[in-house]
């Protein structure tokens, strides 16, 4: 007979006996349903942050840091430097004719957490004449802009979310007194949490000297590495030129790497326990089933066919967990606004990631049904009928 | 206990089941340990915090302080001791191989007597050009006592016009928990006298000890109201606040996260075990209503299961928690050294705990089968029509 009949007819068999066995099925199905869940809402928190942090800004900008720098904070540009990198040929030019960059600050401010009132540090960051301009997406969304020269900042439509005294109208404490926010803005990314203040004003508030980044946009995309020679190779300057998302690239590199080593451990080892739950499973089904394959074998079955049949009742099984997991995932979290420390960004819950916990599922019926499979086409008709 | 070695010749009648259950709940119990553990440790710290010390620095960004406001800090009546140091911030070799060092002046010491031990202090004191580092920090970058730790420090630029730092390594002593990755601490003094001169006489924090704990954040807010409408506002926080759990992981809740998981790999084993036990008792129906015919009582009869669910469930917490701990002394090797995180470290609270969870989850798993071996008739059962 063909074997792929044969694996048709065995199965289905399998499959019409398997209400018999519905509680123990449920073990297998709970148990993937736990790892797939538990495993999409932590990848959903870490690629929510990590498609946030690479969205982060305007992908036709390069950014300017001192040199060696992987974060923009401890970056210093002196006002002098800051000149020259502003000015260098192949910048965009504004509609008034000068180039298109912005030299700026960021700084924390020290906040408290909306959720838990655990101590936090929202971002303030600068514009200076070109700043708005360099963000394409950056619109007013209240209120209105900070005036330059005034002691004024406007917030992220999202900062509430996160901090505490970050609406319109609250004021903030900075070195020179309290700052009202006199508006609200959106521009879709990571800015959405922070606050914006004029460059010079800020600056001269808490004491800041130098900027901590030039941003700029280029004429065209093929300027670049004329820039960047243009200014790494200026005797004067000591920094590092780069296009801003190999820039959000490195700075989430090294705390991604550990986040994806803690959510696929925890993840591993859920799917370990689900993995012997489905081996006790099908070992018991297989047991149960033990005079049903006694006479399959007697009317010639083959054994192969009755070790695919279990494994596929098992892969059945624990894909129907898998996406009964998932789903619960998507819904709970996809799309879901949460904050991260200074960052607000929305859980992702992909189709390609409940494809990859689908493949979990798979896995761990694979590898947890591969033994009791073995047990089944082995089983000869006299010991089956001898285990009655 | 006289019934004990029916309990076992129950587990050994089906050894793999028996073996498998417990490797389920070894694995739920793996991550039970890890999570909770974590959740302990980071509660554990805060409790360790003491509540008389407190950190001022500079209120925005990494801005240095000048060393007056740490004599003006001193000054404030309540304030009993105050320290300053400075950072080296750099790396060794390659800008991703992030190193530096704290330079504490001579008392700091004397207040962060749980940072490092008083041996790896004094070593400090004795040599102002030497560094003392925790074990981790050593066997990181490769050194022992008397090499040179090399750090290129890009924001330190030194009198002689270069930013590298070759600092002798004094000591190495053990590492705390308190402060998780490991440190490498040298001394304020040589530090600021290696600056150029305008660049000397600042300092990166003031740490403070109060007279008295319940004055922490009154004296914190008074500071912080001193340097207000200065040249270099401050930010002052009692080191319990700052070690407060929900800072640890972004502002989450730390507790709600570990014990959700934790509940989550029960769960899932609940379901397991539950079925296991059904599966046991209905094989052995007979076996039960002849129990029952010489005289067990129902009580007697449920406690069997109870326990036969239970030494499963109980041995697998136990190895659990104990590869939680041998995972997680395995952690700081791959955590990031700037994380911050210290890693989960399973205290006698969470072997209770997990014996504790354990004991209701094989009661939980063996109530339904332990009911309906109550209702079970014996006649119909030992006759074969049930």
């Amino acid at each position: 007979m063909n074997m792929l009949r044969q694996i048709v007819i065995v199965s289905s068999l399998g499959l019409r006996t398997l209400r018999q066995r519905l509680w123990q099925s449920l073990v297998i199905v709970v148990g993937v349903a736990c790892v797939t869940g538990v495993l999409l809402f932590m990848l959903s928190m870490a690629e929510g942050m990590h498609q946030a942090a690479l969205n982060y800004g305007d992908p036709r900008s390069v950014i300017v840091v001192s040199r060696g720098m992987i974060f923009e904070n401890p970056s210093a540009i002196p006002r002098d430097q800051a000149r020259i990198i502003l000015n260098v040929p192949g910048i965009a030019r504004a509609q008034d004719g000068s180039p298109l960059s912005d030299a700026s600050v960021s700084t924390f401010v020290p906040t408290e957490l909306r959720r838990n009132n655990a101590q936090g540090f929202i971002i303030l960051r600068t514009f200076g004449k070109e700043g708005q301009a360099l963000r394409p997406t950056f619109h007013l969304v209240s209120g209105r802009m900070f005036r330059p020269g005034t002691h004024e900042l406007i917030a992220g439509v999202k900062a509430p979310f996160q901090f505490k005294g970050m609406a319109l109208g609250d004021k903030v404490i900075l070195p020179d007194g309290e700052w009202p926010i006199v508006g609200t803005f959106a521009t879709g990314d990571l800015l959405d949490a922070q606050l914006v203040g004029d460059t010079e004003t800020v600056m001269q508030s808490i004491r800041h000297n130098t900027y901590n980044t030039v941003t700029a946009r280029l004429a065209s995309p093929s300027a670049f590495a004329a820039f960047r020679r243009a200014l790494t190779t200026n005797p004067i300057l000591a920094v590092d030129v780069m296009r801003l998302p190999d820039w959000n690239a490195l700075g989430s590199a090294g705390i991604s790497d550990f986040f994806h080593l803690a959510i696929y451990g925890i993840s591993v080892i859920l799917a370990i326990g689900a993995l012997f739950g489905c081996f006790n499973t099908m070992y018991a089904a297989v047991e149960s089933r033990s005079n049903e394959i006694a006479t399959l074998r007697a009317l010639g079955y083959g054994g192969l066919a009755i070790a695919v049949s279990v494994l596929l009742e098992a892969a059945m099984l624990s894909v129907a967990g898998g996406l009964i997991g998932a789903s619960i995932a998507w819904a709970l979290c996809d799309g879901e606004q949460t904050g991260f420390g200074s960052d607000v960004f929305t859980l992702i819950v992909s189709p390609a990631m409940i494809g990859t916990t689908i493949l979990w599922a798979i896995a761990v019926a694979l590898l947890g049904g591969l033994l009791p499979s073995i047990q089944a086409a082995r089983w000869t008709v006299s010991d089956a009928l001898r285990a009655r | 206990m006289k019934y004990f070695p029916l309990v076992w010749a129950a587990l050994r009648r089906k050894p793999i089941r028996t073996l498998v259950t417990f490797l389920s709940v070894t694995a739920a119990f793996t991550l039970f340990g890890l999570m909770i553990g974590l959740n302990d440790t980071l509660h554990q710290l805060e409790a360790r915090a003491p509540a008389n010390r407190i950190w001022t620095v500079g209120r925005f960004g990494d801005r240095a302080m000048p060393i007056a406001a740490a004599h003006r800090i001193a000054r404030l009546p309540g304030i009993k001791k105050v320290s300053v140091m400075s950072y080296l911030n750099g790396y060794v070799g390659d800008p991703k191989n992030v190193a530096g060092a704290l330079m504490a002046d001579d008392v700091y010491g004397d207040i962060f007597t749980d940072q490092l031990t008083p041996e790896g202090w004094e070593s400090i004191r004795r040599d102002h050009t030497t560094v003392t580092m925790s074990r981790q920090q050593a066997e990181h970058f490769h050194l022992k006592v008397g090499d040179i730790y090399k750090v290129i420090a890009p924001q330190s630029v030194r009198a002689d016009g270069t930013n590298v730092w070759e600092l002798k390594v004094g000591h190495i002593s053990e590492d705390v928990p308190q402060v998780p990755n490991g440190m490498v601490a040298g001394s304020y003094d040589y530090y600021d006298r290696s600056l150029p001169l305008a660049k000397q006489g600042t300092i990166a924090e003031a740490d403070s000890i109060v007279d008295d704990p319940a004055n922490a954040a009154a004296l914190s807010k008074q500071i912080d109201r001193l340097f207000a409408n200065s040249a270099h506002p401050t930010q002052t926080t009692p080191e319990k606040t700052l070690y407060a759990v929900n800072n640890f992981f972004g502002g989450m809740n730390v507790g709600a996260l570990t014990h959700g998981i934790a509940l989550i790999g029960l769960l899932m084993i609940l379901f397991l075990i539950g079925n296991v036990i059904a599966q046991s008792v209905r094989e052995r129906r007979a076996e039960f209503a002849a129990l029952k015919t010489i005289g067990f009582s129902d009580a007697k009869l449920i406690a069997l299961v109870a326990i036969e669910a239970a030494l499963p469930c109980i041995a697998g917490a136990l190895c659990g928690v104990l590869t939680a701990a041998a995972l997680s002394e395995q952690l700081p090797k791959v955590m990031p050294r700037t994380f911050g995180i210290p890693p989960p470290v399973m205290s006698p609270a969470v072997y209770m705990l997990a014996l504790a969870s354990a004991f209701l989850l094989a009661l939980a798993s063996a109530a339904l089968p332990a009911l309906r071996l109550r209702r079970q008739d014996i006649a119909a059962v030992l006759s074969g029509r049930a």
